[in-house]
């Protein structure tokens, strides 16, 4: 195949979608610096805690890859779904419901073996479908905003599933449900369940799906313009039915790979807590690239992993992790606004000529 | 269930619920009518409402915390405005980086403030005004007229809302820009000057809401404790048809369905009281699904402007 000759806009908004976020990251740390020298602490010994804390041994690598692996499914939950024009903030409800429906279905028929854990996985992505179709009817149907709608479903899921483990599978009255039986989870691989994986896979799958397929290209499409899709020919409210049922399975089958793969493979309070919007920022930082999301779900993993280490030993809250991951955000969203702003845009057009130019001279 | 006995408490809930919607909507309300959909409400109300409970606490003066709160609210909501107006930034984007963002810091602050501190767990709480006379009306009195004063500002604060909007050549002038800023530029209007007004009242009005939740409601701070309210705000702008009377209406309505949760969990305690509390989320979505579609806000909501642009 002849390679595609990118015209110099394109060659540049390429290599700024590429650079923001990794300028973000950047600053974002800088600033975190300056916030842990502000508390009188140093900054330099926090972060090499943090780095030997999450990628400091194999067992620690592990831990810090099962970290990673559920914010792999939201952010690509999150990506598929804006790849459609759709803003999915469920990723959380859609992955708590997979996880309860795993649970329910395991710890409900009482089966184990191979068979449960397919079973399990099934359920998951079949829940996970479903809490994402709701919104999705409802925005086709009643034209209801489909941010608002998602949210109030994350909070149903949320106690359903405290219904779930407080009463329909409570572990001897605890708040927490039955452990799922050995057979049932996934195995191990490496010092890790095989989950991480099938993540990984599955990104590349789905960045295939989105990027390499007339279907992905359909679904870009309508998020791009609705309208001239539908000019086109496009079954617009079928694609984004879909958009809404994939994207809401891709976040149940984490539910259900988490609660299968991951120690203490039982549901309880806060599981799955806050991976939704860490799947929208995963996304937003990756600027909507499933392969960009799976590197940005492993630095949040290391953050994550890292920062408890880092409060060890320095004594910083781990809530600095969040601030950092929310500059990272704050960073990324400016940052790519203001190259596409007509001044700065003009400016950085005459700046990439002279740098093409000066690599065609040398 | 006795429901004519349980119907002060609901109505008492319902006020108490209802208060933090109504500030932040009409935050909003201004925030939408200068074309800017904001739904980073729910990480300003954190912020608000972690800023007002520490600074309450820390200087015993719990309006301080609600101001302090506001200034924080505002900050927040600059950076807001800075991507969104300056930047052109997509909102939507932007508001879910606030989201992400604002918790984080109030989370961070938190810990700092109280971390192995305990003392510092629990701060006070305004105390209500009962209005003489009007308080002993059965049923109603109790439930509108003992409140907080921050709760009767909330409430003075939509008829002047709305008269602003209506009377006011400002409130036209915010109208305009949120219907189309190019018009509205050509009338010498200040489309960016405008826009970031609208971000100072809504960062104020949504932390105020969020100080309320520390201040009145409960006396601690929890992360996670704006639990959803600043995406119910935004369903009672849309529910409440961009006007602030509307708004009121939609605010009460949506505190209704917070008192019924109240009040089902303390009369059946041995159910799955999960349920219950699944009731503001349900409703409001149900709601919406009924009454709130098709009905579109100021045309030019949600489209960033270029000045140059044609």
């Amino acid at each position: 195949m002849a390679k595609k000759v990118l015209s110099m806009e394109e060659k540049n908004e390429r290599r700024f979608m590429v650079l923001t976020p990794v300028i973000s990251v950047l600053l974002a740390l800088i600033v975190g610096a300056i916030i842990i020298g502000c508390l009188g602490k140093n900054p330099l010994v926090g972060y090499s805690a943090m780095l030997e804390g999450s990628l400091g041994s194999m067992a620690k690598i592990s831990k810090t890859l099962e970290r990673a692996c559920p914010l792999v499914f939201t952010g690509l939950c999150a990506v598929f779904a804006y790849k459609c024009g759709v803003f999915n903030l469920g990723g959380e409800g859609q992955f708590i419901m997979g996880g309860c429906a795993t649970a329910a279905v395991i710890l409900g028929l009482g089966v184990d073996g191979p068979g449960a854990l397919a079973l399990g996985l099934l359920a998951g992505i079949v829940a996970g479908a479903i809490w994402g179709l709701l919104p999705g009817i409802m925005k086709i149907a009643r034209g209801l905003n489909e941010m608002i709608t998602t949210i109030m479903l994350n909070y149903v899921a949320m106690y359903f599933m405290e219904y779930i483990f407080k009463n329909a599978y409570s572990d001897q009255g605890l708040p927490k449900t039955i452990a799922i039986p050995q057979s049932a989870r996934l195995p191990q691989v490496l010092g890790t369940h095989v989950g991480v994986i099938i993540a990984i896979a599955f990104g590349i799958f789905i960045w295939y799906v989105i990027f390499r397929t007339s279907f992905g290209f359909k679904i870009r499409a309508v998020g791009m313009n609705p309208i001239a899709s539908r000019v086109n020919g496009f079954p617009v409210k079928r694609l984004v039915l879909l958009a809404f049922i994939i994207s809401g399975a891709i976040a149940g089958l984490g539910g259900a790979i988490e609660l299968l793969g991951k120690t203490p493979f039982r549901l309880a309070d806060g599981f799955g807590s806050g991976f939704g919007f860490d799947g929208v920022a995963i996304a937003l930082i990756a600027q909507l690239n499933p392969i960009g999301a799976i590197v940005v779900a492993l630095l949040f993993g290391v953050l994550s992993t890292g920062g408890t280490m880092m409060q060890s030993v320095i004594g910083v809250p781990t809530a600095i992790v969040d601030i950092i991951r929310g500059l990272i955000i704050i960073f990324a969203v400016a940052g790519m606004a203001s190259v596409r702003l007509p001044k700065i845009k003009a400016f950085l057009a005459t700046w990439g000529a002279r740098t093409n130019k000066a690599e065609a001279n040398a | 269930m006795d429901f004519m006995a349980t119907l002060p408490t609901i109505l008492k809930a319902m006020t108490m619920g209802a208060v933090p919607l109504l500030l932040t909507s009409l935050g909003e309300l201004f925030s939408e009518r200068a074309g800017l959909v904001n739904i980073g409400l729910e990480g300003i109300m954190a912020i608000g409402a972690f800023v007002g409970f520490a600074v309450g606490k820390f200087t015993g003066n719990l309006w301080l915390g609600l101001l302090v709160g506001m200034a924080a609210g505002v900050l927040i909501n600059m950076l807001y405005a800075f991507c969104t107006v300056t930047l052109c930034a997509d909102q939507v984007v932007t508001g879910m980086a606030i989201n992400i963002f604002a918790p984080a810091i109030a989370l961070f602050g938190y810990n700092l403030f109280v971390g192995s501190n305990s003392v510092n767990a629990t701060g006070s709480q305004m105390a209500s005004i009962a209005i003489p006379g009007l308080s002993s009306i059965p049923f109603v009195g109790n439930a509108f007229f003992d409140q907080t004063l921050l709760a009767y500002l909330a409430f003075v604060l939509v008829p002047l809302v709305s008269y602003f909007f209506k009377h006011f050549r400002a409130g036209l002038s915010f109208r305009s820009v949120g219907e189309n800023p190019h018009a509205a530029e050509t009338l010498g209007i200040d489309v960016v000057r405008i826009k970031y007004v609208a971000c100072i009242v809504c960062g104020a009005l949504a932390a105020a809401g969020g100080a309320f939740l520390t201040l009145c409601y409960t006396p601690i701070y929890i992360d996670g404790i704006v639990m959803g309210r600043g995406f119910i705000a935004l369903a009672t702008v849309i529910f409440g048809r961009w006007s602030a009377v509307g708004i009121l209406g939609a605010s009460l309505l949506f505190g209704f369905f917070d008192g019924l949760n109240v009040a089902l969990q303390a009369q059946f305690q041995a159910a799955p009281v999960m349920f219950f509390k699944m009731i503001p989320y349900v409703f409001t979505i149900i709601a919406l699904v009924f009454f709130g579609s098709r009905h579109t806000g100021p045309k030019a909501n949600g489209q960033p402007y270029y000045r140059e642009e044609r």
